[in-house]
């Protein structure tokens, strides 16, 4: 109502006939990879679809490859709705598991219900102030967030590799990784048969219909949208636009901080350095797939989570190299932004 | 119509050929430089032109008038190739032509001049000339002093003289329309098409321009004027067709027609402002002098400069305000006359904070506001109506209920800190779609779907539903119709009668003679007091101030 978009005609027939062709295109295109290294298109699509929804487990993998790419697509959400183009989504990630972490290992809390709690809270606080500084650099001194946003990705990556090759490194261990967290900061798996997933999907579930009221029907959403269609006009109508910056930044940064956080407690269980996959960069095409709605940002994450394990699937069974199973993840996508892409006024 | 034989003038020949409204295609064909018939444009749903005609002959200078979306900048648009026509014919000397980009159309002699001038200020005026050139495109070089010597001995022979290889940034506004019209005419132009040309000159330089005009007419160049100005019209035109929704209600000899005629023409209804010019003025409210005498808004000394160091380093001259002293109180309305770009977007912008001042003084309420941004300055009452209406006065992707209330979405009953309330936002928005009669389906729509008088109808919607102490009203009327014009000159007369203090940044001289109780005239980054005279304001605002003052003390 408030911000209203072209969205029912987007999904009138002829967008329907569009995604068709485009879903068709990619499979097309990735089949005709398949087949020059020798695999057989057919039997590889087959696998995907069955490696990737085909068992109960085989789709708790999918759930818990979708939990950080929710939490983190929603944060980004927040900020391109306000274009602020945070791309330092990965490194708000790092820093955010690896002070929770760190806090979960050193600061001796008994009981799991205030430890989780807490954990959570400090994990999102440093992703939030990870982001924060790329606010700050933004209003201070004018520089560009892309650019600031990108390179904290390293600074944080880097923090990350020293600590758990020094202060925070296993004695034991042969890798370099920290310990293993104590149990009270561990998070269970969803009380439900034959599913195993942690409880992070539950949060990452709730945070949705939270995020689309703050986009939505917030002052506070409604103000970032205007600030991102524009500025100019938002700032005569009394938005604060450094205020506004910092904010979204928080924000953004603390829903990447937060997945983090998860992640350690509860799929890694421990600091490691390949902990993520690019979690922060895959959700960048989240967000834009899910064309900056909270619920899309669900479908789009079930989609490359699909995609990622799918590949993990045909590269064991049909010998498809890795990399290939990469490019075809990314050929999805340049399809599907193509059929979604709006005409320029 | 009859009387037309009795026109005086050199152009009764034109005047004879007049007798009818609507001229048939077989009468005109022959002679016309421009005939076009049964033009038909949609754009979506939208029915910009259906079946409008427009005959130009050659060596007349004709006015095309109409209010905003009458389909005037459409029908010229399809004239010189940059929109298609779904239906009609274009002839050029009688030829059936078919244009798909302005280059075909320079090709059968037909120039334009467009509102806002496209000359690159750090170039040559020859360079300026050139850059449109096919001829030049590619490795080599033209020769610039042989191209600069045509230019000018074809300027000379037209009578408009300039100097081939001063730069363009060094040109007065007149000066660099002049260059645009020496370009068409470069390039062989027999048809000049001007829109709005005299928007941002000087009243002297519009006399000047329109004088120039007549020289170019009878040398045998046709001249299409697209404008709203009716004394422009009646001053220069030899004929003027007048469009309305899409049509065109009348081609007529200028010298049979009055600015009132026009004006109803091109609203469909009697229109008030223009018969009784001042008569919508009241006197200034004692009462508001003697209960409170401190003015609401006052600047002392100030300067403040939009200079970027980028701009400093290439040595462009420094731009901004200087030593600016202004007081406006409640109740009454004082305007800052003057020509374009000599301080007015500076002042609007310190006074809405989006500029900071760095010396002087700016108070409202005698509350320090120096360093305020436009939050806080909104929180003091402040009501702001942008010249860029659509860069800082409207939101196009949001709804025109968003629109009208959207710097209150925290405030209740429109929002609480946690939640707009959408439903009586929609409420809000279609009481102001009635009360400011906007032309739009549903509040729901989006404003950016909205013409020029519609947008600055939501645009003062959002400004005066607040309390205000203050109103900043910068270019109100700027590119609205008659209609439009009047309604909004009737509001802010009703605010100041209210007792609102405002201040009326314009440059448009019968604004300020119809609503200010006070004028400054901005010349240069500088104010000026001048005499509510418009002869006055005219020399103020060429800069002429010395002139001001000897008139004021004789």
């Amino acid at each position: 109502m408030i911000a209203k978009t072209d969205l029912r005609k987007e999904f009138e027939l002829p967008a329907l006939a569009r995604w068709m062709l485009a879903v068709f295109g990619a499979l097309a295109t990735g089949g005709i990879l398949l087949a020059l290294v020798g695999a057989n298109p057919i039997d590889a699509y087959i696998e995907m679809v069955q490696g990737t929804f085909g068992s109960m487990f085989d789709l708790s993998l999918v759930l818990t490859e979708m939990i950080p790419l929710v939490i983190i697509g929603l944060g980004l959400v927040i900020a391109f709705r306000a274009r602020i183009w945070n791309i330092g989504a990965e490194g708000q990630f790092m820093f955010g598991a690896l002070v929770g972490g760190a806090f979960a290992l050193h600061v001796p809390i008994g009981s799991p219900f205030l430890a989780i709690p807490i954990v959570l809270v400090v994990g999102a606080a440093s992703g939030a102030l990870w982001g924060a500084l790329v606010a700050v650099a933004r209003v201070r001194w004018q520089v560009n967030e892309v650019i600031s946003s990108l390179l904290l990705n390293y600074v944080a990556l880097f923090i990350f590799a020293y600590a758990v090759r020094k202060p925070l490194r296993d004695p034991g261990g042969f890798q370099p990784t920290s310990e293993r967290i104590p149990d009270q900061f561990v998070l269970a798996d969803v009380p439900v048969d034959q599913i195993r997933v942690h409880i992070g999907i539950i949060f990452a579930l709730l945070l949705v219909p939270l995020v689309s009221f703050l986009v939505n029907r917030s002052p506070f959403g409604l103000r970032a949208t205007m600030f991102g269609m524009n500025p100019e006009a938002a700032q005569a109508a009394g938005v604060h636009t450094s205020r506004m910056t910092v904010r979204i930044m928080l924000l953004s940064g603390a829903f990447a901080g937060l997945a983090g956080i998860i992640q350690v407690m509860g799929s890694e269980l421990r600091l490691s350095n390949n902990m993520s996959t690019g979690f922060g960069f895959t959700a960048i095409v989240v967000a834009l797939i899910s064309r900056l709605r909270p619920i899309g940002v669900v479908v789009a994450a079930a989609l490359l989570g699909a995609l990622t394990l799918g590949g993990d699937v045909i590269q064991r069974t049909q010998q498809v190299p890795r990399v290939l199973t990469m490019v075809i993840q990314a050929i999805f996508v340049l399809f599907l932004l193509l059929a979604d892409r709006r005409k320029d006024r | 119509m009859t009387e037309s034989a009795t026109a005086p003038g050199s152009f009764s020949f034109v005047l004879s050929g007049s007798a009818s409204d609507s001229p048939t295609a077989e009468q005109t064909d022959s002679v016309d430089a421009v005939s076009m018939v049964g033009i038909c444009k949609s754009f979506g749903s939208l029915v910009a032109l259906h079946g409008a005609d427009f005959q130009l002959r050659r060596g007349e200078i004709h006015a095309l008038l109409g209010e905003n979306g009458a389909g005037k900048s459409t029908l010229m648009n399809i004239l010189y190739g940059l929109e298609e026509r779904d239906q009609g014919e274009v002839r050029i000397d009688g030829v059936p032509v078919s244009f798909s980009t302005p280059q075909d159309a320079v090709v059968k002699g037909l120039g334009m001049v467009h509102q806002h001038f496209k000359l690159v200020p750090r170039l040559t005026v020859i360079e300026n000339v050139l850059l449109g050139d096919r001829r030049s495109r590619g490795f080599r070089l033209p020769d610039l002093a042989v191209a600069a010597k045509e230019l000018e001995e074809l300027a000379d022979s037209y009578g408009l003289p300039i100097s081939a290889t001063d730069q363009v940034s060094g040109l007065s506004v007149g000066e660099q329309q002049r260059v645009e019209i020496l370009r068409s005419l470069y390039f062989g132009a027999k048809t000049l098409i001007l829109d709005e040309p005299t928007a941002s000159l000087t009243p002297l330089e519009v006399n000047q321009l329109l004088d120039k005009l007549r020289g170019l007419a009878d040398t045998g160049t046709s001249i299409i004027i697209i404008t709203h100005h009716l004394d422009e019209v009646m001053e220069s035109a030899d004929r003027v067709t007048v469009l309305r929704s899409g049509l065109n209600v009348r081609t007529t000899a200028a010298a049979e027609t009055n600015q009132v005629e026009l004006a109803k023409l091109m609203v469909g209804r009697d229109v008030g402002i223009l018969t009784q010019k001042n008569a919508i003025r009241g006197e200034p409210l004692g009462e508001f002098f003697e209960q409170d005498n401190s003015p609401v808004l006052r600047l002392y000394e100030v300067a403040a400069s939009s200079h970027s160091p980028l701009e400093a380093a290439a040595g462009d001259a420094k731009r901004g305000l200087f030593d600016v002293n202004l007081e406006v109180r409640s109740g009454e309305i004082v305007a800052i006359a003057g020509v374009e770009g000599n301080g007015q977007n500076e002042l609007e912008d310190v006074l809405s904070g989006f500029l900071q001042v760095e010396q002087g003084e700016f108070s409202i309420d005698e509350k320090d506001c120096r360093t305020y941004l436009p939050s806080e300055l909104l929180k003091l009452g402040l009501g702001y109506i942008p010249s860029d209406r659509y860069r800082r006065g409207l939101i196009g992707d949001l709804s025109v209920a968003a629109n009208v209330s959207y710097d209150r979405i925290s405030e209740y009953p429109i929002g609480t800190r946690f939640k707009v309330n959408s439903k009586e936002m929609m409420r809000r928005g279609g009481q102001a779609v009635e009360e400011f009669s906007i032309a739009v389906g549903d509040a729901g729509d989006l404003a950016g779907t909205l013409s020029g008088g519609n947008a600055q109808r939501v645009v003062i919607a959002r400004a005066l539903a607040k309390e205000l102490r203050l109103l900043v009203a910068a270019q109100p009327t700027r590119g609205l119709d008659v209609g439009a014009i009047e309604f909004i000159w009737g509001l802010l007369d009703k605010q100041r009668s209210q007792g609102l203090a405002t201040l009326l940044i314009t440059t448009d001289l019968d604004e300020v003679m119809a609503l200010a109780d006070r004028v400054y005239v901005m010349y240069r980054g500088r104010l000026t007091e001048v005499p509510a005279d418009r002869d006055l304001i005219g020399l103020a605002m060429g800069g002429s101030i010395s002139e001001v003052g000897h008139s004021i003390d004789a």
